[in-house]
């Protein structure tokens, strides 16, 4: 799983709705991928982020700063969680990642109705 | 009278095609076989085929009217008799003589001989070899067939060693350890027993295996044949006083034949059940075995009841044995903490015992009917639909490798750095058309999710009812050959609401469905259009040129052979199967392939071949040539009728539909997102 991919998770345990991102990531075993460097599309993901506290409107001209370009897409794209897991913020619920996979399953109590 | 010379041959070569019998010989051969098998099953008696010094005579006991007075004349015709044991209430006798060849002669010449009884009926005696002179107990209740108790097995300090090799403390880390259920501890050894459906995952061997001082004490009762077969499998479980464990039978599928438990710590009651409905009480005593084999383990079920003090006979007192009804001997026992340990050996081929109405190896599954609420439509889907992808997983994925021209236009008409996600990505096949795209799937099989992951793709597992995604984030949607598998209206309608919640306004969604009608302006589907001899239909896996793939690559249910079935030919859709009500608890039809459908919701067949994806060492196949048909699997679907797809998603909410259309074989629908107000 790619951190990229995290942000765009949130939890769908029943009744915590927004609250319910982001999904606390805990890694026990993380791989660096190499991806080909597209700033192009570096650039694009950046305003679809979800970063909270952070203040939402990043930098003047940041699709022209390719060191800032660099270390997103390092993060991003490069970053891959093998193990590890993935709990709600708000409920509680734990989520296992397994080879790269993040098992979002819930019993059908926990899913919204 | 029959000729003796004639029945010796027949009696003593058992192959009758070696002898000319005529038609009263050939029925006399059977109802001596049939006598047989009846002594047998009812009785417990086991006959032989050489010639021993011991018979028994079937119709000639007291049960059935004959008296010592006419049958020792009539036997001692043939040789000087040693015994004769007639059993009360029985309808057969042993007699034993002196000598084989005495009793040879008897077995030849008294076989089929006519005795008049003492009601002066007529009874025709059938004679058999034995080992020995031996029958069941009298008495109401006998053991269950396969059944023994060996008291006194292990010692007490052996109990106590057994005891305090086991950690029962929590441990999340260890395998082993299962969280207690409702009524007692348990701890598994050698493989994981799962209680969901009763059987064990023969691909994942817990690690360590049995601990060592089960294994010395299983190698010496396989010495002293107390036991036949050494196990791979334990079971530990802990009853205190009130657990207890509901009557079942062991899965056939999971275990063999011999099924062992030692009771450590306390005696107990166990209830053996027969499906016509006798239960014997057994007792088992501490730091016995019970052995359970054949009809015991494979027709009977066993169980505790839960509760503090069992019924035990006062004067048998901790000895096994069955508890009897007699009143006046009957007593309570107080229930101490006891602890087992099963053992058995994982089955790596499917039982073919001879009790298939319990075998789910055998067995077939009841029809499921139309589902009637929420939790049966659930139900149906994990059974027909969840269940059957990961069977056939590596299978399907290799089925499926050429993406659609109208999808793959879709994918790439969206703008660079889009954010889409394929809900159902089954194995990934479009996530990688456009790299422009940031694509995650997400499917409810783990298998098909595996293989997305080998093909480097980001994907994950979910419910596609409860999506794991940021609501408003996605660009788009794709919905491929997925919203088919949900067993209602609502749950479908619901599937659809997720994929417009997941769109930001402005976000489009590409849906496909199967559509209920296969022909589509005079022209036929390749789905339907494919019959059996054509060349491309051959292969599954097939070559990279295009016109083979997409043939080869349909709609589900591709690449399976079924008879071959002529297309009927249809002229319009079947709008009279649309729309129609179902009846409440109508079964579910299952579809036969390459024909048109007669029924919006119906079960369609996977026929799996090989099975890629997994990596399972073949058991070689016994002589009987068992288990070589390919499994056939069926797929719960609800196929769409002419403008069903789109009136589901007008009813949705902030929705416009852009674009409706057919596409072989398939209902399909792009909407877009508009803006709520908020």
């Amino acid at each position: 799983m790619k951190l990229l991919t995290h942000n765009f998770l949130s939890s769908h345990v029943k009744g915590v709705g927004p609250r319910g991102f982001p999904l606390r990531l805990q890694a026990s075993e993380v791989r660096i991928m190499p991806v080909e460097f597209n700033p192009d599309f570096v650039a694009r993901m950046i305003p679809k982020l979800s970063l909270g506290e952070v203040p939402t409107e990043p930098i003047q001209g940041y699709e022209q700063n390719e060191d800032f370009l660099r270390t997103m897409h390092h993060i991003l794209l490069e970053v891959e969680v093998m193990e590890g897991t993935l709990q709600c913020p708000e409920s509680g619920r734990v989520f296992p990642i397994t080879r790269g996979i993040p098992n979002m399953l819930l019993s059908d109590e926990q899913t919204e109705a | 009278m029959l000729s003796p010379a004639l029945l010796s041959i027949a009696m003593e070569s058992n192959h009758q095609s070696n002898c000319k019998l005529n038609r009263i010989e050939k029925k006399f051969l059977r109802k001596q076989i049939k006598a047989r098998h009846t002594l047998l099953r009812h009785e417990g008696i086991e006959t032989v085929s050489y010639a021993t010094q011991v018979l028994v005579v079937a119709n000639g006991g007291l049960g059935n009217g004959v008296s010592r007075n006419q049958l020792l004349p009539v036997l001692e015709k043939l040789g000087q008799v040693d015994a004769l044991l007639m059993p009360p209430s029985k309808p057969y006798s042993f007699v034993r003589y002196k000598t084989v060849e005495e009793s040879k002669k008897a077995y030849v010449t008294l076989n089929g001989k006519e005795i008049v009884d003492d009601l002066g009926q007529r009874t025709i005696l059938y004679l058999n070899y034995v080992e020995k002179a031996q029958w069941k107990e009298l008495g109401l209740q006998t053991f269950p067939p396969g059944l023994k108790v060996v008291e006194e097995i292990v010692s007490f300090e052996d109990e106590k060693l057994l005891l305090e090799s086991i950690n029962w403390t929590e441990d999340k880390n260890n395998q082993n350890f299962q969280k207690s259920l409702k009524h007692r501890r348990v701890k598994h050894f050698g493989y994981e027993f799962h209680y969901e459906n009763n059987n064990v995952d023969k691909d994942k061997p817990l690690p360590g295996g049995l601990p060592d001082i089960c294994d010395s004490i299983l190698e010496k009762w396989l010495k002293e044949g107390i036991i036949r077969h050494k196990p791979d499998q334990l079971t530990v479980n802990e009853y205190e006083p009130g657990h207890g464990i509901p009557a079942h039978i062991d899965t056939h599928s999971a275990f063999e034949d011999e099924i062992i438990s030692l009771s450590l710590g306390s005696e107990i009651v166990m209830d053996f059940k027969h499906p016509d409905g006798v239960t014997v009480p057994v007792m088992l005593p501490r730091r016995s075995l019970l052995v359970m084999t054949g009809e015991s383990r494979y027709l009977w079920t066993h169980g505790i009841t839960p509760r503090k003090f069992d019924t035990v006979q006062a004067s048998k007192g901790h000895k096994s044995g069955i508890i009897t009804h007699d009143v006046g001997d009957l007593t309570l026992n107080k229930r101490g903490i006891r602890t087992s340990f099963t053992f058995r050996k994982v089955r790596q081929t499917p039982c073919n015992c001879s009790y298939p109405l319990v075998c789910d190896s055998q067995k077939k599954e009841p029809p499921p009917s139309f589902p009637e609420n929420d939790k049966e439509a659930s139900q149906l889907e994990q059974e027909y639909v969840h269940r059957v992808y990961e069977e056939i997983a590596g299978h399907f994925s290799s089925t499926r490798h050429t993406p659609w021209p109208h999808i793959v236009e879709f994918l790439k008409a969206l703008p660079r750095g889009s954010l889409v996600a394929d809900i159902g990505c089954g194995n990934g096949k479009y996530l990688g058309i456009n790299k422009e795209l940031y694509m995650i799937g997400c499917d409810r099989s783990q298998n098909l999710v595996d293989i997305c992951r080998e093909r480097q793709f980001q994907a994950f597992v979910c419910d596609a009812l409860a999506v794991p995604i940021r609501s408003g984030s996605c660009d788009a949607c794709i919905s491929i050959a997925v919203v088919h598998h949900f067993a209602t209206t609502e749950r479908r309608v619901a599937a659809l609401q997720e994929l417009v919640r997941l769109l930001r306004p402005g976000g489009k969604a590409l849906i496909y469905v199967w559509a209920m009608e296969q022909e589509y302006n005079k022209k036929k589907s390749k789905y339907l259009r494919e019959d059996r001899t054509s060349p491309e239909k051959k292969e599954e896996i097939s070559s990279d040129t295009s016109v083979q793939e997409m043939l080869v690559e349909q709609m589900p249910g591709v690449g399976n052979q079924d008879s071959a079935y002529s297309v009927p030919s249809i002229n319009n859709f079947q709008h009279g199967s649309c729309n129609s009500k179902k009846g409440a608890n109508s079964k579910l039809p299952i579809h036969t392939n390459r024909t048109s459908f007669h029924s919006q919701d119906l079960l369609v067949p996977w026929h799996l071949k090989g099975n890629p994806g997994k990596e399972k060492s073949i058991e070689p196949f016994g002589p009987v040539g068992t288990h070589d048909a390919s499994p056939v699997f069926h797929r719960y679907y609800h196929v769409f009728c002419e403008g069903e797809l789109e009136a589901a998603c007008q009813a949705l909410s902030d929705v416009s539909i852009l674009q409706s259309y057919y596409d072989q074989g398939n209902w399909c629908v792009i909407l877009q997102k508009v803006s709520s107000s908020l």
